[in-house]
């Protein structure tokens, strides 16, 4: 049977990638070919479907590697005489970590090296959004395709004593913001803006964190933030939560709001649409294009602009049911069943020949 | 058109609206100044320093935490009989990865010890550098805006005279930098001077053929030692900080051939108080050494016939001189 494997440097369950990886070997198992799956760390959930990185066939025909960071992984994938296929999650740029985390700034900096040198060795590449690709595309990739992350937009039932924790505390205006405390999210940013709507809207606004922690000075440095702007009853750090969890804050919030520096395509925007939050968002890398015409696209994030942006979604019934319907609607573009279909079809003419 | 299309306008439409507001709050005063100033300087406050410092700390605690590698294997299972086998393999193999471990965790020791040298190095540059810094420096903006001010000095038209009988026996190439106005080069051409400049600014190349445009350290890095009959050091002396006018005297001894004549054309100290005011003299980071530390340093180089002329106003001195 021909074999159509994927390398992957790091591989979780509760992970974008890791659950792309996951969900990508059942559309290349449909299509009939031999998949597995190849990583160095493997989460301990996923020891029995997965396989240490030294296990990779050297007969595969096909081997995808998910490169969203700087690993040596990369570089059996680049020596592997197999067809390569690069799946590209884009990789945070190193001005953005290097002040907050050394360790990281290394890998990304790796990654980003490897990522220019594999041009040549290549022979297709799948990038989540069009920001993505157009980063490939500079670089000299010459087979590049934008097809968004593989992710599950299924209804789970929202934790039940959860969301009864939340509505209890509910006062003002309840917004959320879902991705790992690290600098490039820019939870700074969002601290300001509800301290803006606090203060200049007269809104008793909670902001809340659903995420892992990132790298631990900057979590340091948010939480400085929060203390020094008096704001420590007015912020939740939740951490991360479970599915059935993070339902019950998508259900809880009255808005999600994104204000991140760098993002390679964003689930937690595509996930809030489809629980009809409202969503405001910064327009900048691949925020935009995923946000589309599903929400509020913010050219400036001053504080005041934002707080401001905030208050007219909380004040303006129509507005809000209008970006819940138009949420709606985008979010179905990004269903896992249609992403499924456009990978089926790609690998199907792409692995036609194998 | 269609819902997608619609919403997407009035989307739009609401945006322009809420930062026109913003906008219009702001700048009335009805957002109060000193919290939206503040809303944008908390998180700059409490950003680490660029230079990284920390993140290579952290960075090598990590590895050193990382260079331990544990001959324990975990044994937990999801069944009490896989953890009994699992702990059995263990006991049984622990000879082996210890042998193994053990030399993994002295290789990662070893590793670590030069970074933490790096590390030191790395440190100790960091604050020799900012010492430098504080010692010869003031923030890169204000010392561009302090020096516009010196850019209007020239230097007495008198001294074309002095010069031309100066270099009046000298055949060879005479260098004039750093050349700010070209008078004085025109005045000692017309004398016969085979003199050219070297300017920093293009403004004076197309006044006259024998100007150079390139930044004067960069020129005398570039010519061979002993390749000028003779040189006038002008421009630095009134801005550069100490360093700088050491460094460029030293590059011009070191280009100049034996028995070359030499000028140097320094504003008098006082002068350049007067003319730049309090504030851009206490923040530049050099001031004009005076003409008898020019002679002072001629001496030390043995030059011969140190002479000190003082323009008729005060403002300005001539050091002129011959190498030995």
């Amino acid at each position: 049977m021909t074999g159509v494997h994927q390398l992957v440097p790091t591989i979780s369950p509760r992970d974008a990638v890791g659950n792309h990886t996951l969900a990508l070997r059942g559309v290349i198992r449909d299509l009939g070919f031999d998949s597995e799956i190849f990583s160095m760390f493997r989460h301990p959930d996923l020891m029995s479907e997965t396989h240490y990185v030294d296990r990779l066939p050297e007969d595969a025909d096909a081997v995808i590697y998910q490169l969203s960071i700087g690993s040596p992984v990369a570089e059996r994938w680049a020596r592997h005489p197999a067809l390569k296929i690069a799946n590209y999650h884009n990789i945070t740029p190193i001005s953005l970590v290097g002040k907050w985390d050394g360790l990281l700034a290394a890998e990304v900096q790796l990654g980003r090296d490897q990522m220019a040198r594999y041009a040549k060795v290549c022979d297709h590449a799948i990038c989540d959004s069009d920001f993505n690709k157009s980063e490939l595309d500079e670089l000299g990739y010459t087979s590049t395709e934008t097809i968004p992350v593989l992710f599950d937009l299924t209804q789970a039932n929202p934790d039940p004593s959860a969301l009864t924790k939340l509505k209890n505390n509910q006062r003002g205006t309840q917004i959320l913001f879902v991705g790992r405390v690290a600098p490039n999210k820019a939870h700074h940013d969002l601290i300001a803006a509800v301290r803006a709507l606090r203060e200049l809207h007269n809104d008793d606004a909670h902001l809340h964190f659903v995420g892992t922690d990132g790298p631990p000075g900057y979590r340091k440095v948010v939480e400085t933030i929060v203390t020094h702007a008096g704001m420590r009853d007015h912020v939740t750090f939740h951490g991360s939560v479970s599915q059935e969890g993070l339902v019950a804050h998508y259900l809880n919030a009255d808005v999600f709001c994104c204000l991140s520096d760098h993002e390679g395509f964003c689930v937690p925007v595509i996930e809030a649409m489809h629980h009809g939050l409202p969503v405001v968002a910064f327009d900048c890398t691949a925020v935009g294009e995923t946000v589309g015409d599903g929400g509020l696209l913010l050219t400036d994030k001053s504080p005041s602009i934002v707080a401001s942006a905030l208050h007219r979604v909380a004040s303006d019934p129509v507005l809000t049911q209008r970006l819940r319907d138009a949420g709606r609607r985008r979010s179905n573009l990004f269903d896992r069943k249609v992403t499924q279909e456009r990978f089926r079809q790609y690998f199907s003419t792409l692995l036609e020949s194998l | 058109m269609s819902d997608s299309q619609s919403d997407a306008s009035y989307f739009k439409e609401v945006v322009a609206e809420i930062e026109a507001e913003a906008q219009r709050r702001s700048s009335s005063g009805d957002y109060p100044r000193a919290l939206l100033r503040s809303l944008d300087e908390e998180f700059r406050r409490w950003v680490p320093d660029a230079s990284l410092e920390n993140g290579v700390e952290e960075t090598i605690r990590a590895i050193e935490a990382a260079a331990y590698v544990d001959p324990a294997v975990p044994v937990s299972s999801r069944t009490p009989v896989g953890r009994c086998v699992k702990w059995v393999v263990r006991r049984l193999t622990y000879f082996y990865h210890r042998h193994v471990t053990q030399q993994i965790t002295a290789l990662g020791i070893h590793i670590t010890r030069p970074l933490r040298l790096l590390d030191a190095s790395l440190k100790s540059v960091h604050r020799r550098l900012a010492a430098l810094e504080d010692r010869f420096d003031v923030d890169a903006a204000a010392r561009s805006e302090l020096a516009a001010g010196i850019s209007t000095f020239s230097s007495p038209e008198e001294f074309g005279e002095i010069l031309s009988e100066h270099f009046s026996k000298v055949s060879g190439r005479v260098l004039i930098g750093d050349l700010h106005e070209v008078q004085l080069l025109r005045t000692l051409r017309d004398a016969g001077v085979n003199i050219y400049g070297v300017a920093s600014t293009d403004a004076l190349v197309e006044e006259v053929v024998d100007v150079r445009q390139e930044n004067l350290f960069d020129h005398l890095g570039d010519l061979q030692n002993e390749s000028l009959d003779g040189f006038v050091l002008s421009g630095i002396p009134d801005r550069g900080s100490v360093n700088e006018q050491l460094r460029a005297f030293r590059l011009l001894l070191l280009k100049s051939k034996p028995g070359a004549a030499v000028a140097v054309i320094v504003v008098h100290p006082e002068t350049w108080a007067a003319r730049l005011g309090p504030v851009a003299a206490d923040l530049l980071h050099g001031r004009p050494m005076h003409a008898e530390t020019w002679s002072y340093l001629l001496a030390r180089e043995d030059a011969s016939q140190v002479t000190v002329i003082e323009a008729s106003d005060s403002s300005y001195c001539l050091v002129t001189a011959n190498l030995p």
